[in-house]
């Protein structure tokens, strides 16, 4: 019985791409691209946070949630005295290996949502809601390998460092020229090249040393409290 | 916070469905006539709702970033018909820098709307939003937003006692950093913990029970309506000239003129009422607070 409403839910979704991509072409012609990527952004957030309402949650996961996000938001502004040195990308990552698949990609969307309410939102919001949510949900999936190597965890984070900041390149590409424009998209990786290698070095550095011991801690806690 | 914004009295689902009006049409256009709309709409609510230091710096960040990007884009793009000058065998073209500056009154415009957005809309207006489609998802936005001051409050305690104990120490980058992982380390055990026993407290009172509701205080009143129709009026004024492509611009190969047949005029004037709403009811309400007062 409870199958049934939800694969009508994803056949919504999957029906709302294709409408946006119409309305894109129909109504906005000079901007369509960047109109259709927002709408399939949010599209893409909407079946993860849909499953998550769905399903019967206790409220000690709902906490537990909600600390981890609130952890990455407050990061960033306690490791503010070094430049572009954020925690959030380390923590995201730390949900996704140690509490699944679904709380690592809320995690990453949510912690995008909410610091966006101090730091200023945007037309990025979406895509940063959708780039960090992916990096949790990456995680939770490559879990195994990742808790057994640090070498691959180091790999993992930096790697999904660069990719976050390519992706929201793109998104600003996009945004300024209503088409894919390749040499403003170097000119602006490029520029933001010196803060992409603190970005990866960080995250690096970060899981280096957050992985193991809150890891521990939330091992712990998912055994004390049964979650 | 925004008691001085008489545009935040107004209905989250109201100002929701404006702020997202308002920020499609500009994003979503290269029309210059509709972008300077917008731009003058949202400068107008920005000056009015802020102090003359706030102005002082926003022109200070808003004035270089619009130079620099019309300034730089015809090195990206070379389209266009009329080159002015050639640098390094490229030339920059008078459609290129003409482009650049409607993409900078694009962007500036842009992030004005959505400073306003952000001023006007605080994050208990999108969780009256979200709370009834998503109350799970409001409930751990509503407790991280709890959390962040509670956490804050606890990492400086946790540093004051490390310092006390001589395992802080703030000398080198390396040694601040290791101090304040320590300190973060610390401040994550508790706030699992922590977190454990809100989980409980909340069970213990019954959160489980029933359907999840958000708490909000926000009533739907005759003037939320008002703004609501407007909106939705006003934007079904404006749609039409961008289905009918009557509002499309090109700037390559050559500079199109602005459309000033009926359907682009109605755009126009609809998109320009639209833009200034919050600029207009913020003044009203200045005037009539000037009225009240000086009545006593």
């Amino acid at each position: 019985m409870k199958k049934f409403p939800n694969f009508f839910k994803y056949l919504i979704f999957l029906l709302l791409i294709p409408a946006a991509v119409l309305s894109g072409v129909l109504l906005f012609d000079s901007k369509k691209y960047i109109f259709i990527a927002i709408c399939v952004a949010i599209l893409a957030c909407l079946p993860f946070f849909s499953a998550f309402e769905s399903k019967k949650i206790s409220s000690r996961k709902l906490t537990v949630l909600a600390v981890m996000v609130t952890l990455s938001v407050i990061g960033r502004a306690l490791f503010s005295f070094i430049p572009h040195f954020k925690p959030v990308t380390a923590i995201v990552v730390i949900t996704g290996i140690y509490l699944g698949a679904e709380s690592g990609f809320l995690c990453g969307a949510l912690s995008a949502l909410l610091s966006n309410f101090i730091f200023g939102q945007g037309p990025w919001t979406p895509f940063q809601m959708f780039a960090w949510g992916l990096i949790g949900l990456f995680s939770a999936l490559l879990s195994k390998p990742l808790q057994k190597s640090k070498v691959f965890l180091c790999i993992f984070s930096a790697i999904s460092g660069i990719m976050y900041s390519l992706l929201l390149d793109i998104s600003s590409t996009l945004w300024y020229d209503g088409a894919f424009n390749l040499s403003r998209y170097t000119a602006l990786v490029l520029t933001s090249l010196p803060v992409m290698a603190v970005y990866a070095v960080s995250n690096a550095v970060f899981l280096l040393f957050l992985a193991k011991p809150m890891g521990e801690k939330l091992i712990r806690i998912k055994i004390k409290y049964g979650i | 916070m925004n008691e001085r914004i008489a545009f935040a009295n107004f209905h989250p689902v109201s100002l929701f469905f404006y702020f997202a009006a308002v920020l499609i049409f500009t994003m979503f256009t290269q029309n210059p006539v509709l972008l300077l709309i917008s731009l003058f709409g949202a400068s107008l609510f920005a000056a009015v709702t802020s102090t003359r230091a706030q102005i002082f710096a926003d022109l200070k960040f808003y004035v270089p970033v619009f130079i620099v990007i019309s300034l730089t884009n015809p090195i990206f793009s070379h389209g266009g018909a009329t080159p002015l000058f050639f640098m390094n065998d490229n030339p920059v073209t008078l459609e290129a820098v003409l482009c650049g500056i409607d993409i900078a009154v694009m962007i500036v415009s842009v992030m004005l709307v959505c400073k306003a957005f952000s001023k006007v809309m605080e994050s208990d207006k999108l969780l009256c939003l979200f709370g009834k489609a998503a109350p799970k998802l409001a409930a751990v936005l509503s407790m991280s937003l709890r959390f962040i001051p509670l956490f804050k409050r606890k990492f400086a305690q946790i540093k004051e006692a490390q310092t006390a104990l001589g395992y802080f120490k703030s000398g080198s980058l390396s040694e601040s950093l290791m101090s304040n992982a320590r300190v973060f380390s610390a401040l994550v055990t508790w706030a699992l913990e922590n977190g454990a026993d809100t989980a409980d407290s909340l069970s213990a009172r019954g959160y489980d029970a029933g359907t999840r509701k958000s708490f909000s205080l926000f009533r739907f009143k005759k003037q939320d309506a008002v703004l609501l129709i407007l909106t939705l009026a006003l934007s079904a004024a404006v749609l039409p000239g961008f289905a009918g492509g009557s509002l499309d611009f090109d700037f390559y190969p050559y500079i199109t003129v602005p459309g000033t047949d009926g359907l682009s005029l109605i755009s126009y004037s609809a998109f320009g009422v639209l833009s200034l709403i919050p600029f207009i009811f913020e003044v009203k309400e200045a005037l009539h607070w000037k009225y009240l007062r000086s009545k006593i």
